[in-house]
Parts: structure tokens; sequence; C-alpha cells
């Protein structure tokens, strides 16, 4: 009946999209408490020869696990995210989270999913933000 | 081992060093909105008892990565760069710091009347070489976020990565403490 029953090796999850600007920037940073200057403020920033605020990388984190869950339902339990930080990411632009299922295992009370994940920012300035990533997902039957 | 230049034996005398931080009170259901509303993560299971129940869950839980992030477990003050986590405070000279990545293994969510505690602990650091030649510093850390009854919700292994800013890797061995 759900959705995830009709996941197959090799099926790409819709793509999760966020720009993130300055004020979404500034709510994680108080939300997680993380007042670093290296997220928001242009004189520190010039002080190290860096153009534009850097997005916290644990953000990316938080999307992917986003984009897994809107997928699968709010059952779906992410029980491992692994991933490497690759390029920074920098206020204004935009982020894609890109996961596909690379296996699947099921008994007879849950299902296991695997994903191999990356984090790309689009547009003028493409690159990979996160990435190798990788996640496992529980979904209960 | 010789030809180590960022780990000094002082550096590598520090594996296995610990710290832990508690948090001074629950988490709270305003601080899981917060996060979610700041991601920009709708999940009704993080802000909504009835949509968490039809989940299977016993009310709101919290978005699974909002534990790691320490600082909330502080009580101040911010550094100079407005920092306020966790840090190991390396003295790794002539060095810049990026972050490698996470691996995070999260057993069960958090809910809003947990009180986490954050058991760091240094796992590992081994000196490697960029594929330019130039030398860099891997040091693996882990935390283990418990609640209040001692249960892990969390484990988090990290990497910082310590590149030399040095011209030439001979350059810049200069005298380890």
């Amino acid at each position: 009946m759900s959705n995830e029953t009709r996941l197959q090796v090799g099926d790409r999850l819709p793509d999760l999209a966020r720009t993130i600007e300055l004020p979404d920037m500034v709510a994680y940073a108080g939300a997680t408490w993380d007042w670093h200057r290296l997220h928001y403020d242009p004189a520190y920033l010039a002080s190290k020869g860096i153009p534009t605020p850097v997005i916290d990388g644990q953000v990316f984190g938080a999307l992917l696990v986003e984009q897994l869950q809107d997928s699968l339902g709010p059952r779906a339990f992410v029980r491992r995210l692994e991933f490497r930080f690759k390029n920074l990411v920098f206020a204004g632009e935009t982020v894609s989270c890109v996961s596909t299922v690379t296996e699947m295992h099921e008994s007879d009370d849950t299902v296991v999913l695997s994903f191999d994940c990356e984090v790309v920012v689009v547009g003028d300035n493409a690159r990979v933000a996160v990435g190798p990533a990788s996640a496992v997902v529980v979904l209960p039957r | 081992m010789s030809d180590n230049v960022l780990l000094t034996d002082a550096l590598a005398s520090r594996i296995g060093e610990t710290a832990s931080y508690t948090a001074p009170e629950p988490i709270g259901r305003a601080s899981i909105r917060y996060f979610a509303l700041a991601v920009g993560d709708r999940n009704p299971v993080y802000t909504d008892d009835h949509a968490a129940r039809a989940a299977g869950l016993e009310g709101v839980v919290a978005p699974p990565t909002l534990i790691t992030e320490t600082n909330q477990y502080m009580t101040g003050p911010r550094d100079a760069d407005g920092f306020l986590g966790h840090s190991w405070h390396l003295d790794v000279p002539n060095s810049r710091l990026v972050r490698g990545g996470n691996t995070y293994e999260f057993t069960q969510y958090a809910r809003p009347d947990d009180v986490i505690t954050a058991h760091w602990s240094i796992v590992d650091m081994t000196e490697r070489r960029t594929s330019k030649g130039v030398p860099m510093l891997v040091v693996t850390s882990r935390a283990v976020y418990t609640n209040q009854r001692d249960q892990i919700i969390c484990t988090n292994t990290e990497t910082l990565v310590y590149t030399s800013l040095a011209p030439t890797p001979a350059a810049a061995s200069e005298g380890p403490a």
C-alpha cells in the first residue's frame, strides 16, 4: 500500500532543492546555538578572504533526512547517515539533494533501504557540496 | 613516523581524551519547532502530537540531527569567533582546518523531555598526504549522545582535517614541543 514498497533498487527519490539565504542561515545558527561569525559577519569574512557567508554544512545532513522522510513517509526512521564535505556553499546558493536506492532488504516486519546520496550546488557555479554520502532507512511493514 | 610533519608526539598523546557535556534542561518543544522551521522541514512529527502518534510515535520527536549540535549543551561564554560548542583546541601550527564529514548512527528519536549528554572522545589521529603531497592531519572524534536514562540516541563519528600551509613539507617541520 505504502509508497516505499514500490521502490526498487536503482530508483531515485524526488530531489529536494532549497535556496539558502542569509536569513535562513541566521535562523539555523540560532536554532543550533551556533553563532560562529563564518556564517554571517562580513568584516570577519573579509579578514579571512572569504567573499560571502558560508552555510553551516550540518544543514545538509538535516536536508538529506528531510528528503528521505518526505519520500518514505512519517514511519521511516533514518538509522544511518554518512557524508563527506566536498565544497563550501555560500549564502544565496541553491542546493539539491539527490538520493538513489542501492539496496533493499525485506524481513517480516521491516524493509531496510540503503541509499547513495549527494548534495549538489545548482546554478552558475555547479559543484558537489556533500559527497560521497549514504543513508540507511528502516520502514516498518 | 619520523616523517610526520603535523602529528607531533604532544598531539598524538591526546588520542583517547574525553569530554562530556550535559544539557542544562530538556530539549523542549520550542527548540524542536525552531530547528524544523529553520531547516524548512515541515514534517508534522516534529510539531504535531496527533501526526506523531499516527506515525506510531508517542508524541512529537526531535529531527535526528538536532541533538548532534553540541552548542546547545553549553552555558557559554562564546569565543572571539562567536563559537560556543565543543572543541578539542588542538594546536596544529601553520595549518588550515576543514571539516571532513560525519557518520551518524541513530538508534531512536530524542523526545522533548529528554535531557541529552554528549560524550566526546578522540578516537584517532593520522597523518596523510593530499594528492599534491601536502601533509594533512586527520582527527577522528566520536560523540555518543544519551538521554537521562542512559539510552543511546545517536553516535556521531566526525573527522576534522588540518592541512599544512607550509610551502614545502620539509619547511613545516619545526621542532615539536
